[in-house]
């Protein structure tokens, strides 16, 4: 794949809708599936998986024409890891309250699929500010998918939005628990594609 | 083999930047963070004596430490010795001492400490010290803490930070005790429970079931996996009533057992086991310690 063509809003978009993370590339499901239960730990999560994007695309756009072909994953893997590290690092100092929620999963982003994904098929072939805007728009789509199925299951599940209560009762249990997580990610799969479908129709 | 030198040179150098980059950034937060810790420590206490923004604590409320350690004989490896640094006062002030015991709880030796009280809650200052007076053939492995908050000369309350296991991974809580050891208040600080099930134990609702439980209730609680009744879980979470009549319910429930989370049964044994633990052996070993204090004449800062 040569550099892209497209223009920098279009890869923000793309990000979010087209190549979504979690509805259509279909990447990084352990979190989609395991860590959704709430839509305040989506959002927590999708920001600092933003960031770690963001900054990881930024790195290896700058500093692909150094790295040996060869070598490439390990080098991704480097630069990811030492992002997450100094986010960590940064958080934990500097943001307490938001570190004692997200601390946890800020560590479990080095072995998330999409990241190391987009540095292989986008940054180590495109310039600093598409791959920023690649990286953004990705880190964005990533929060939106995992804060949309965040959402089914707090409110199916606990009756609770951002842990306020909305709905006033303890509603169904089986959309706390993990399995419910591949329920609401397939059928909301199911509904990507099925708008993408109608929308490819109506064009013909 | 030039392949292999770049290879390598390339990778080198990789590892190198990422190293320059994780250690700067190291250098420059690791003070803020130990800060923010020992700060959300802190905050916790006065949380669970009940003081926070609104009510500021007042000026004679004092935090005393006392830290116990093993002692490890390089001589005599099977022999362990219980080891406590407490704060005693003499003519000149207070200072640290250290106790040592022997397993059956007899004092073997009792030592004066080089270290200022101030610096006593950072652990690189106390191993100083003990190296000090231990010489280089005992080592002294950190046990645990326990703080005596108070205010004036009267001791206010037990605080007694402690990890135990959970569903999961270990559970770090900190559990606070009237000086008679009934429950004062209980704070979940670390956990990876289950968000939604046993990340629960961190609620109101939860963890202030503990709270009034008189230290004989407290030795033989259990969890019940029964409902919560709906009146008592409003009151757990702090509603408005008059205190009369919060009084007369709380005291209805006083005895009772502790009622388990829904679908987290095992995160709410672990917690209950967990404190039920923490309380007896610290009750048992500060007892001894009070003991030893006054037959050996000490006047312990608390």
């Amino acid at each position: 794949m040569a550099a892209t063509t497209k223009s920098n809003s279009e890869l923000f978009l793309n990000g979010i809708l087209n190549e979504n993370p979690i509805f259509r590339l279909a990447l990084s499901m352990c979190p989609a599936v395991g860590l959704t239960t709430t839509m305040t730990n989506g959002l927590l999560l999708g920001i600092a998986v933003t960031f770690v994007q963001v900054f990881s695309s930024c790195t290896i756009a700058l500093i692909k024409d150094y790295i040996h072909p060869r070598i490439r994953i390990p080098t991704y893997t480097f630069t990811i890891a030492t992002w997450v590290t100094v986010i960590d690092m940064v958080l934990a100092a500097y943001v307490p309250g938001a570190y004692k929620a997200m601390g946890i999963f800020v560590k479990l982003i080095v072995a998330f699929a999409i990241i190391t994904m987009r540095l292989e098929t986008f940054a180590c072939k495109n310039n600093f500010v598409k791959s920023f805007w690649d990286g953004l728009g990705m880190g964005l789509g990533f929060m939106f998918g995992m804060m949309a199925i965040g959402f089914v299951r707090e409110l199916l599940g606990m009756g609770t939005l951002f842990g306020y209560k909305v709905l006033g009762f303890r509603t169904l249990l089986f959309f706390v628990l993990p399995a419910a997580g591949f329920f609401c990610v397939g059928l909301m799969m199911a509904i990507f594609n099925y708008v993408e479908f109608k929308l490819k129709q109506k064009r013909r | 083999m030039n392949q292999i030198l770049r290879i390598t040179t390339g990778l080198i150098i990789t590892c190198f930047l990422a190293g320059l980059v994780m250690g700067g950034v190291f250098t420059i937060t690791h003070d803020a963070k130990k800060k923010n810790e020992h700060m959300i420590f802190e905050e916790t206490m006065l949380g669970l004596l009940g003081y926070g923004k609104s009510t500021p604590p007042p000026q004679d409320l004092k935090f005393k430490a006392i830290y116990r350690y093993l002692i490890e004989d390089a001589k005599d490896i099977e022999r362990k010795d219980l080891a406590y640094m407490v704060p005693v006062l003499d003519d000149k002030g207070e200072k640290f001492k250290l106790l040592i015991l022997s397993q059956e709880g007899e004092l073997k030796e009792a030592l004066d400490l080089k270290l200022e009280p101030e610096k006593a809650f950072e652990a690189k200052e106390r191993q100083e010290a003990l190296e000090a007076v231990l010489g280089k053939e005992k080592r002294a492995i950190y046990g645990d803490s326990a703080i005596v908050a108070v205010q004036g000369d009267k001791r206010v309350a037990y605080l007694l930070p402690g990890r135990f296991p959970g569903f999961k991974t270990m559970i770090k809580a900190m559990l606070a005790l009237e000086p008679d050891f009934t429950v004062k208040g209980v704070e979940i600080m670390e956990h990876e429970e289950d968000p939604g099930l046993g990340g629960e134990i961190t609620q109101d609702y939860f963890k202030n079931q503990f709270v009034g439980k008189p230290f004989g209730k407290l030795k033989e609680l259990k969890v019940v996996k029964e409902p919560l009744p709906e009146e008592y879980r409003k009151i757990l979470e702090g509603a408005q009533i008059p205190p009369q009549e919060r009084a007369r319910q709380l005291s209805q429930f006083k005895d009772k057992d502790i009622y388990a989370l829904t679908g987290a049964t095992i995160s709410s044994k672990a917690v209950t086991e967990g404190l039920k633990g923490m309380a007896s052996s610290f009750a048992y070993r500060f007892k001894n310690l009070e003991k030893i204090a006054s037959t050996q004449g000490l006047r312990l800062a608390f």
